[in-house]
């Protein structure tokens, strides 16, 4: 389905520039190469932290009670990207729509976790351990959705990535998972030839640490070190039309591309971009969060153009902590709700959609009276693309104590 | 390999409970907290070094044998018993530490406030070095206007064609300018500090905006080497006067861990801070954290808890950073339009466009939530303290009214009657009479008190000095004296420094130090000479802990997993590598300082022992000095990487000892 869409939208293409190159998925796929537990499929996740406002995001327009509980932080009908006559983009998601149209941009609204917390800690933790309201989970989903799929036989370094600082909650367990703050910084002595004897020193001394914390991580950041050396993804330039905004989540996604283009094997990967807590001046059309959406979106869709062929293997799914109040505060702000919105994105996504049953905005409808209520389970969303796209059947084990049976799935992902 | 150093330590616990069964059988107390493995006794004090202070330098260890443990540990629980005018004479030169927030804004002019000058409604000052700030920030505004202008200019005139002409004037005219700025900039640089300064001073404000346009980062930081802190105050107050505020600050906080010799005072300012963390970057908190860490903090670190939730409570950095100046009660005398004085005061104009809603019926402002669930999530009860979302709602309605009065023009906490929500109020099952700004003191003074409180705050103490996990038999304690010595923080830190759990073998080097703890435990260990400690400032943000950047409330993790990984890993080996060749701008470093000679010492491995012995006070795994010892023996290590102005080894052995596996725990 997705690759007969994209066949069309290329052709298309292909016949305005007159190029007779046929992109390599194509034939791949006519060589039927999809295999099942595929180690090239990928799936890449975006935390938006600080409770980004789903209603602001993908606006229901078409509620009255949208425009009353928001006099002077609506994005008024006039403004709004309609996709669907009822749910509309805000104008900062501009670069989105082309993924739109070509269906392979899909929404689930009133989508989020079953606990109540409006804490941001708590509900980060619970959506990265995948165990809304256990608090003793030690690991993150995302590294447990590694654990039943099949060992490539050069197992890569590169496997599990965390683009930032610190390895996040999510990536957190026993597959090993690398974290990487610059491609260009990844090594010892920077790129003096001449500090390959003190980095071997170093690791030396890290694998014969008894300290287990120190020495597992010592041992996957050398073996990253090494791979990363000899891939050498500094080569891979942004692809044409890849226009990445300045900023550290543009840069994230553009090394992120960069890692997947170089070939080394990453099969889940993870980004965050915060600054969407706006409790004072959100702003509509203008202003704070009209700033960070198109931050937000053109970084995403640049990512996408990037991959080119690759994203054919790759899905990349959004999320936030929680929502925001239906109604805005004294402030020209929201504070801490429920419910929000999830894009998912990728080749196999059966887009051009809203998923999700919309629970309403009237006062009877809403959670608690004030916040917009959850009617899908955010680990349906993620299971589905655990489960069809990286391929991997033991959902009880990504996220266990969910029942997470593949007939109630929303059915966003296109493979049977 | 955990397991077995778990293993070991069972056994010895079991070999311990052996050997004093028959004391046991004697003795009364059965709590399993005497069968618990101590350190011994050199342990014990490098133990207290690395826990209590940022730290440890050569020589502490023995400057605390010979005072005694005891007595160290009481002295530093005393900090206005030690003398600190050697770090007081380092901070000397920040003006704006000193300064009073109004001091600040005034000498360091936000943009209104040279908005206001340049249009005539404020006087420029006489002080020719702070007319030159205000000239030098006029003269950026306009060049913005400028450019605003031209390029309004240029769409008008594109269909005439005239646009392109006049930007490529404009162009050639920048051009011009750039140049001419390069070749100021090496001129100047070729000068002596104090030359260099005099020269730009006398530069129209024109030509300084040109010359600062060409300062970014490292050729700021080479065009700033050699100045003294003032000079340094004066070139960036020209370019960036909010930055000098921001920097001094970081400049106090670096300064102060790695120099004071009141060190658990800086820690437990360290710890309030983040425990009441507010971000820097967040609008007026800019100006006024430096006031917030000195006035509020500090003093208070090991004080009274309910004293630092009071002081935080009503500073303006915090009444900014949660919103709660903005708060309004829905039922207030300014929300039915009677009194629009206090939003004025606040800071806010009168929301003119308002539309549907609330704001049709007159209605104007409303509860803002952020402070009220805060207060109870992070700063007392913890997430699960037992409070509700109708808790969050009653806090919130309380602590309207609670205001800032000016606050750009630096003054402070007010209580605002007409914003304040009317009416009687329901927290944690209290009823909270109708009483004005003594309702919120009512509150704070429940949940200061409450049991729930107590648990939360010992708990993160525990966090930071004894264990990631630390044992619940101690948290219990520590919050029972809590509770019992009304909150007295240096009482909880006795109970925890004379508990067994503190001291257990299993607890010495147990804690991964945090990025800041790693760069300035480094910085100490080393006796680096800091001359200006923006350059480290930055290091720390590309270790992921950029100082007073920690954007949500949560503050900063204390435990391991939050600074384990490999980006971080080989942050550290790079800065440690940074530090010990000299790379690193801003400071100074004596090899010989750690040497004990002038730089003559050539053996390799003799260098190793002393740096092994200054650097980890002699206790490192035999692991990690066989692999150096091995490595110094392949030629190619000591000359290639190494400063060759320097010993051939110093820096390379220093670098790996400060990158080692050992290094990174406390």
């Amino acid at each position: 389905m997705s690759i007969t869409r994209r066949v069309f939208l290329r052709n298309g293409a292909m016949a305005i520039v007159g190029t007779t190159a046929i992109p390599g998925f194509l034939t791949r796929a006519a060589f039927g190469a999809e295999l099942a537990g595929d180690k090239k499929k990928r799936l890449v996740v975006i935390f938006q932290r600080g409770a980004a406002d789903g209603l602001n995001i993908v606006v229901p327009h078409g509620e009255p009670a949208y425009y009353s509980m928001r006099p002077s932080i609506n994005i008024p009908r006039s403004a709004v990207i309609d996709l669907d006559g009822f749910f509309g983009l805000h104008p900062s998601l501009s670069a989105f729509q082309p993924l739109w149209r070509q269906r392979h941009l899909a929404i689930v609204h009133a989508a989020g976790s079953p606990d109540s917390t409006r804490s941001h800690f708590d509900a980060q933790d619970f959506m990265e351990s995948g165990t809304p309201g256990l608090k003793t989970t030690q690991d993150g989903w995302l590294n447990r959705a590694l654990h039943a799929l099949p060992q490539a036989s050069n197992r890569s370094a590169f496997r599990a990535i965390a683009l930032g600082p610190s390895l996040p909650r999510i990536l957190s367990g026993s597959e090993p998972a690398v974290a990487l703050n610059n491609i260009n910084d990844f090594g010892v002595g920077g790129r003096n030839p001449n500090a390959a004897p003190i980095a071997n020193t170093f690791e030396a001394m890290y694998s014969q640490s008894v300290d287990s914390v120190l020495h597992g991580t010592g041992k996957e950041t050398f073996e990253a070190v090494k791979m990363l050396k000899s891939a050498d993804p500094s080569k891979y330039i942004p692809a044409a039309g890849a226009n990445y905004p300045r900023g550290r989540f543009g840069d994230s996604l553009k090394q992120l591309a960069q890692l997947i283009k170089a070939n080394l094997g990453v099969q889940v990967a993870f980004a965050d971009i915060g600054g969407w807590d706006h409790h004072v001046n959100e702003g509509g059309t203008q202003g704070q969060i009209a700033n960070i959406l198109r931050e937000f979106s053109q970084s995403v869709a640049a990512f996408w153009t990037d991959l080119d062929d690759l994203a054919e293997d790759t899905v990349v799914v959004t999320m936030s902590e929680f929502g925001r109040t239906a109604r805005e505060n004294g402030n020209r702000g929201t504070d801490h709700g429920h419910a929000n919105v999830m894009f998912v994105i990728g080749g196999p996504v059966k887009g051009g959609k809203v998923y999700g049953r919309w629970p309403g905005l009237d006062q009877s409808q809403l959670y608690e009276g004030r916040d917009l209520a959850v009617t899908t389970d955010f680990r349906r969303v993620l299971g589905e693309s655990v489960y069809r796209h990286l391929d991997n059947r033991s959902l009880d084990q990504v996220f266990p104590g969910f029942d997470n049976q593949p007939e109630k799935f929303l059915n966003i992902l296109g493979l049977s | 390999m955990q397991f077995s150093s778990r293993k070991n330590a069972l056994i010895l616990v079991m070999c311990l409970l052996g050997l004093f069964s028959a004391n046991l059988a004697l003795g009364k107390k059965k709590e399993q907290r005497n069968f618990v493995t101590q350190m011994d006794q050199p342990e014990m004090a490098l133990h207290a070094l690395n826990r209590l202070t940022f730290g440890v330098r050569p020589g502490d260890l023995e400057r605390i044998t010979t005072m005694g443990l005891d007595k160290w540990i009481d002295q530093q629980l005393h900090p206005e018993r030690i003398n600190d005018s050697a770090l007081e004479a380092r901070l000397s030169p920040f003006r704006t530490l000193r300064m009073d927030t109004r001091q600040i804004v005034e000498n360091f002019p936000p943009p209104q406030l040279i908005k206001a000058v340049a249009n005539g409604k404020q006087p420029l000052p006489s002080d020719p070095l702070k007319r030159a700030v205000y000239q030098d920030q006029i003269e950026r505004m306009q060049e913005k206007q400028d450019r605003k202008q031209l390029t309004s200019d240029s769409d008008v005139t594109t269909s005439t064609g005239k646009a392109s002409t006049f930007s490529d004037e404009e162009r050639i005219d920048r051009r011009d300018k750039r140049v001419s700025a390069d070749l100021a900039a090496q001129e100047l640089l070729d000068m002596d500090p104090d030359q260099r300064l005099k020269a730009i001073l006398k530069l129209s404000a024109e030509d300084r905006r040109a010359l600062s346009n060409e300062l970014k980062h490292e050729k700021r930081d080479e065009f700033m080497e050699g100045m003294t802190p003032e000079q340094r105050e004066t070139v960036m107050a020209l370019n960036n006067p909010q930055q000098v505020v921001a920097n001094e600050l970081i400049q106090g906080k670096i300064l102060r861990a790695t120099y004071s010799e009141r060190q658990l005072q800086e820690v437990m300012t360290d710890v309030w801070f983040n425990h009441f963390n507010i971000f820097i970057g967040k609008g007026e908190d800019r100006y006024l954290l430096t006031s917030y860490e000195r006035d509020v903090i500090r003093p208070r670190a090991l004080g009274k808890f309910e004293d630092l939730l009071r002081t935080t409570a009503q500073s303006p950095a915090m009444l900014f950073y949660l919103d709660n100046a903005l708060s309004v009660g829905p039922n207030s005398d300014f929300a039915n339009g009677i009194s629009n004085r206090a939003y004025k005061k606040a800071g806010k104009k009168r929301n003119r466009n308002a539309g549907r809603g609330n704001q049709a019926k007159g209605k104007r402002g409303g509860l803002n939530e952020n402070y009220g669930r805060e207060l109870m999530e992070l700063h007392t009860l913890g997430v699960n303290g037992g409070y509700t979302q109708k808790d969050v709602t009653e806090v919130a309605r309380v602590f309207t009214g609670w205001t800032l009065k000016k606050p750009k023009q630096g003054e402070g906490f007010t209580f605002e009657n007409s914003m304040h929500e009317p009416g009687e109020k329901w927290v944690l099952g209290h009823r909270i009479k109708p009483n004005g700004e003594k309702e919120g003191l009512e509150v704070l003074h429940i949940l200061a008190r409450h049991p729930s409180t107590a648990k939360f705050v010992s708990s993160k103490l525990a966090i930071r000095f004894v264990s990631d996990n630390p044992p619940q038999a101690l948290v219990d304690r520590m919050a029972e004296t809590f509770r019992k010595k009304d909150g007295d923080i240096r009482e909880v830190l006795k109970t925890m420094l004379h508990s067994p759990e503190f001291w257990s073998a299993d607890e010495y080097r147990s804690k991964v130090k945090t990025p800041f703890e790693f760069v300035i435990s480094a910085l100490r260990a080393t006796g680096a000479d800091i001359g200006d400690a923006v350059p480290l400032a930055r290091q720390l943000q590309s270790l992921g802990m950029p100082l007073y950047g920690m954007q949500p409330p949560t503050g900063y993790s204390m435990k391991a997993d939050a600074w384990m990984s490999s980006a971080a890993l080989l942050g550290r080996m790079n800065f440690a590598l940074a530090l010990t060749s000299g790379k690193l701008k801003g400071l100074k470093l004596d090899p010989g300082y750690l040497l004990g000679t002038n730089g003559t010492a050539s053996d390799p491995q003799q260098t190793l022992a002393v740096l092994e012995n200054n650097l980890l006070a002699a206790d490192i795994s035999r692991q990690t000095h066989d692999t150096i010892a091995t490595q110094l023996q392949d030629a190619k290590l000591g000359g290639r990487l190494g400063d060759q102005t320097r010993l051939p080894s110093f820096s390379v052995i220093a670098g790996l000892l400060l990158g080692s596996p050992e290094f990174q725990k406390r």
